[in-house]
């Protein structure tokens, strides 16, 4: 019952505020209502016009009166301050399932509003509680909202409410926007050995066993020495040790890192082994990109052929992240 | 006890510590300051009603308040020991504040339960009860003052509590833009709230209201000579009469308020039977109706609070309203009695039989308490009085020969009497012969009692100042220093009489007033050296006063008096006749033009460009370059796209460009503080001038090209 009413609300919702990449609010996507606080200042009114009434005190009366049509004045005006609101989704960062991530939400950012909205705004996924908040009057873009999803692979974004209860917090203004924003989610990196196969193509077990190159998770980093870093190194490699002791920006060369190449494979696992297995080629993917290895990529009919950097990191995570339903994304055959 | 202890910490236990804006808002957020600094306020202003120890708990939280936002303390105190405090102050309050009554007891609970929630305040729920217990109690304040400064001050209160509630939504806003936002939502709310007052119905009290047990004030039901002398040293207001015709001469201006027919020898009160056969006849619904004659005067009396039942009226006066028929009993003594004690102001309107007092009739009951007097006590004004009426048998003569009395003795009028303790008349009339208009009230009508003739005491206010403007009503301002004791006496012949023998002793009280009958003496207001009543021999003090009384009658008038009676006129002003049709038109109307109002405020938000005035010119500027066919690129910056321009245009048109763009990026991207050369304005009309000058050549290149 509950489902259901809920569905018919993501449907009403989706046809009032259709998803977009950019929102300017207004008087399609905003929402107003009296927040809690609204009821218990009405019932104060109430209370006033009761106590004025039978002392027959016309001040208290014109009080009640006049906090009552402050109370109307409120609605619009904490309306026209909400509608001062422009949302845009930023770039969505790389994330890793059932890790806490933050997307970045850029607020007025391309405007110069000649009256600026003002107050609190709360930010939380639909349904959820509030879980981060800006003040208008004083914040730097962008700004971030907690994600997490447990679930690799594409995903879309739960719509995001905004609410405002400036100026007086009589009223709740409030929206649910959906971005277009499609969220690639990489599997859970699962600390293990790093395992380089030298062919893709090896049917049998044994002999995959005779021809991998077993490296222990710490040989590939034989360090060798150090030089002065240049922009468009790898950030990791940056000896930050030395930089702290102030002899500048150095970073790490590795020996032997670069020449050897392997394949990363997934040995047609057991359903339920499959996000484990794609886990573990996940940290393996990462391990190998950090020290700047080659490597290709097999899992199933996709397969990408070794290379190394940080498109083909990016291309074999999505990979992996999208194991059982994508058959010619990024790979060759 | 806990439901007491939930009321005055709602949730105690609460300690759900949800969004992380709670913490945001508690550190340093103003919105705490300014309640408790309202808090404070509205405490001084009641420091006569609230309980002392609960002042001085208010005082407590507000410099805990203050010692948190200064950082001076880190923490609010435990709720443990919250907790602890809020049960003693409710054993405390249930102790103090029980005897107070229902009024005050609820006053003082809830600014005491303000005190403690301002101590404790640590979620957002916290400090919307905190918020909506301090507008109540602003609400209640008015109860216990009216007066224009107290209204002022509450409204001030009112402006900083909602000033705080802004404080707590946008923290960090500047205090002068918080200030305009609430000042002009304020403004906006004031004329609907005005119209709601002026046009919903005034209903009459729903049920019978708790009474407020506070001091009484003015006259007292019971009098000994020399309590009037203090009265007379307050220049407070008693009440205000407005006349629709002419006000009567300063001595026909006898206010009788309470009639005193009860006299031990020393002092006159109320007489218990006529109490006792009052409650009777009030709760049976008799009411006296005395006989009326043809000539009478109407007025409007606004009385200020006693906390008492009887009203003032002039001689035999009977309420000309409904509603004042419902609301005013009159007594067998001609005293008019309202149902509900005077909390607070008390409009009523009356219509006076000047020459009626003597056509009343003495019951057996009147005569037997009218001639009672004390066995004891005062001997040689008996034998005097003995042999007085001996030589004059006729009333008339003795009644003249007493007052002859006073009149050729050695008498003077004095607001400094010596004390009489013992036989106080016979001390009085033939010790000091120096008295109060009670002193001479008293002896003549103990003498007359016992000369046969049936008297009693009547207290009141004699005279009042006349206020007159050109186009306004006439009305008189009757001052506690007004207040008078005289006498009235039966006659078989003549009926009930008024006399005064402080007429005789001192004409000037009657016919000036006691400013000018104490002029020799200087005693007038003796006590209060600045009262601006004292003053009225400086002419400009003097205006100031008269201004000041001018004002507050029209407040009183017009806005505390405003009542349905008034409320009916202004709709019969409105629209003629009251017919159902008319009056649902009316609404409709009301309807419409609140509706109108809140459009009016708002249509400037919609209309107005939301751009701020640089960056709308600038994209004006584009428009008119983009009509040329030279379009900006999403990817190019303001500066680009001026070189862009630089390079297809002619210098007479890229030039005024070139300006224009440096007085925006100057405006845009530059911090304020390094904007010495040139102003925002001026700089503002600069971009103006050069986007026209812009169009100008623009349009010149248009007609060159084809």
């Amino acid at each position: 019952m509950n489902i259901i009413s809920q569905k018919r609300v993501n449907k009403w919702l989706d046809k009032r505020i259709p998803a977009a990449n950019e929102f300017h609010l207004d008087h399609r996507n905003i929402f107003i209502f009296p927040a809690k606080f609204g009821a218990l200042y009405l019932l104060l009114c109430m209370l006033l016009f009761l106590l004025g009434t039978n002392y027959q005190n016309n001040l208290m009366l014109l009080l009640c009166y006049f906090l009552l049509a402050l109370f109307l004045v409120n609605l619009l005006s904490s309306y026209v301050n909400f509608t001062r609101l422009a949302v845009c989704m930023g770039k969505v960062p790389e994330i890793y399932a059932g890790d806490d991530a933050t997307l970045n939400l850029w607020v007025n950012a391309d405007k110069a509003l000649k009256t600026p909205m003002h107050g609190i705004v709360n930010l939380s996924f639909m349904g959820h509680k509030v879980s981060n908040w800006f003040d208008c009057d004083g914040f730097t873009n962008p700004i971030a909202l907690n994600y997490r999803s447990t679930v690799r692979g594409w995903q879309q974004l739960e719509r995001i409410t905004f609410s405002s209860y400036y100026p007086l917090g009589l009223f709740k203004c409030w929206t649910h926007l959906a971005f277009n924003t499609k969220v690639l989610i990489f599997p859970k990196p699962l600390p293990c050995q790093i395992d380089l196969v030298d062919t893709p193509h090896v049917n049998d077990e044994t002999s995959a066993a005779q021809h991998s190159v077993n490296k222990s998770s710490n040989s590939h980093d034989d360090f060798s020495h150090l030089k002065a870093y240049q922009i468009g190194e790898p950030l990791r490699h940056v000896a930050w040790k030395q930089v702290a002791k102030g002899r500048g920006m150095l970073s790490k060369e590795f020996s032997g890192s670069e020449h050897l190449s392997g394949w990363l494979v997934l040995n047609k696992p057991t359903l339920s082994q499959v996000e484990n297995a794609l886990s573990k080629l996940c940290f393996q993917v990462l391990e190998l990109s950090r020290t700047n290895q080659q490597f290709g990529l097999e899992l199933g009919y996709t397969r990408i052929l070794p290379n190394s950097g940080e498109s083909h990191r990016i291309a074999c995570l999505s990979a992996l992240a999208q194991y059982p339903t994508t058959s010619n994304n990024a790979g060759t055959h | 006890m806990s439901a007491l202890q939930k009321l005055l910490f709602w949730r105690s236990g609460s300690l759900k510590k949800s969004p992380l804006q709670d913490r945001q808002h508690q550190t340093n957020n103003p919105a705490f300051i300014i309640c408790s600094v309202v808090l404070l306020l509205f405490d001084l202003s009641l420091i006569d009603t609230v309980i002392g120890w609960i002042s001085l708990l208010v005082v407590c939280s507000v410099v805990i308040r203050f010692a948190i936002y200064f950082a001076y303390q880190k923490h609010i105190p435990s709720l443990r020991t919250l907790n602890l405090l809020a049960l003693l102050s409710i054993l405390g309050l249930v102790y103090s504040a029980l005897p107070l009554g229902f009024l005050l007891g609820m006053v003082n609970l809830l600014v005491l339960a303000c005190a403690l929630k301002l101590m404790q305040v640590r979620t957002q729920r916290d400090y919307y009860q905190l918020v909506v217990s301090l507008m109540f109690l602003l609400g209640c304040g008015f109860i216990f003052k009216q007066s224009i400064v107290f209204t002022l001050l509450y409204s001030l209160l009112t402006l900083a509590v909602l000033l705080s509630l802004a404080f707590f939504h946008a923290p960090k806003l500047r205090f002068k833009l918080q200030l305009q936002h609430i000042s002009l939502l304020c403004v906006q709310a004031l004329p609907i709230g005005l119209l709601l007052f002026l046009l919903l119905p005034q209903l009459p009290p729903l049920w019978q209201t708790p009474k407020a047990k506070s001091a009484e004030s003015g006259l007292a039901e019971k009098i000994t000579p020399g309590d009037i002398a203090k009265l007379s040293q307050s220049s407070e207001l008693a009440f205000r009469a407005t006349f629709e015709t002419r006000a009567p001469a300063p001595q026909e201006r006898y206010w009788r308020a309470i009639v005193m027919e009860n006299f031990d020898g020393k002092s006159w009160q109320v007489h218990p039977t006529r109490k006792q056969t009052r409650r009777f006849q009030q709760l049976t619904q008799q009411e006296f109706s005395p006989v009326l004659t043809d000539s009478y005067i109407d007025y409007d009396i606004i009385a200020e609070p006693t906390q008492q039942h009887w009203l003032f009226a002039l001689d035999i006066a009977v309420p000309r309203t409904t509603k004042g028929q419902a609301e005013i009993w009159q007594s067998d003594d001609f005293q008019l009695i309202s149902h509900q004690p005077l909390v607070g102001q008390y409009q009523y309107a009356l219509r006076s039989y000047i020459n009626a007092l003597d056509k009343q009739t003495l019951s057996d009951l009147d005569r037997q308490l009218n001639l009672s007097i004390p066995q004891y006590g005062n001997p040689r004004t008996q034998q005097w009085v003995e042999e007085l009426r001996q030589q004059n048998l006729l009333d008339k003569d003795f009644i003249n020969a007493l007052l002859k009395h006073f009149k050729e003795q050695n008498f003077t009028y004095t607001l400094r009497p010596k004390p009489m303790f013992v036989d106080p008349v016979d001390s009085f009339l033939f010790e000091q012969q120096a008295g109060f208009c009670s002193h001479y009230a008293s002896a003549l009508a103990y003498s007359l009692r016992l000369g046969g003739i049936p008297a009693r005491l009547v207290t009141g206010y004699q005279g009042g100042e006349l206020m007159a403007k050109a186009k306004q009503q006439q009305y008189l301002s009757i001052y506690q220093y007004d207040a008078h004791a005289w006498v009235e006496a039966w006659l078989p012949e003549l009926g009930w009489q008024r006399l005064d023998p402080t007429a005789l002793v001192a004409p000037d009280r009657i016919n000036f007033g006691l400013r000018q009958a104490m002029l020799e003496e200087g005693s007038f207001l003796a006590d209060s050296p600045f009262a601006l009543a004292r003053l009225t021999n400086i002419a400009l003090f003097n205006e100031l006063r008269l201004m000041l009384a001018d004002v507050d009658y029209n407040w009183s008038r017009w806005v505390l008096g405003f009542d349905n009676q008034k409320q009916q006129d202004l709709f019969k002003a409105i629209i003629g006749k009251l017919s159902p049709q008319r009056l649902a038109v009316l609404g409709l109307v009301i309807v419409a033009i609140i509706a109108l109002l809140l459009t009016l405020f708002f249509i400037p938000h919609w209309y107005v460009n939301r751009l701020n005035p640089a960056h709308r010119i600038y994209q004006h500027a584009l428009q008119l370059i983009a009509k040329v066919g030279l379009q900006r690129a999403s990817w190019q910056g303001p500066q680009e796209f001026n070189h862009f321009v630089q390079s297809q245009l002619p210098e007479t048109c890229w030039a005024p460009f070139n300006t224009l763009t440096s007085h925006y990026m100057q405006l845009n991207y530059q911090a304020r503080q390094s904007q010495n050369d040139l102003s925002h304005k001026k700089r503002l009309k600069a971009m103006c001038r050069q986007l026209k000058l812009l169009k100008k050549q623009l349009n010149k290149h248009a007609v060159n090209e084809t």
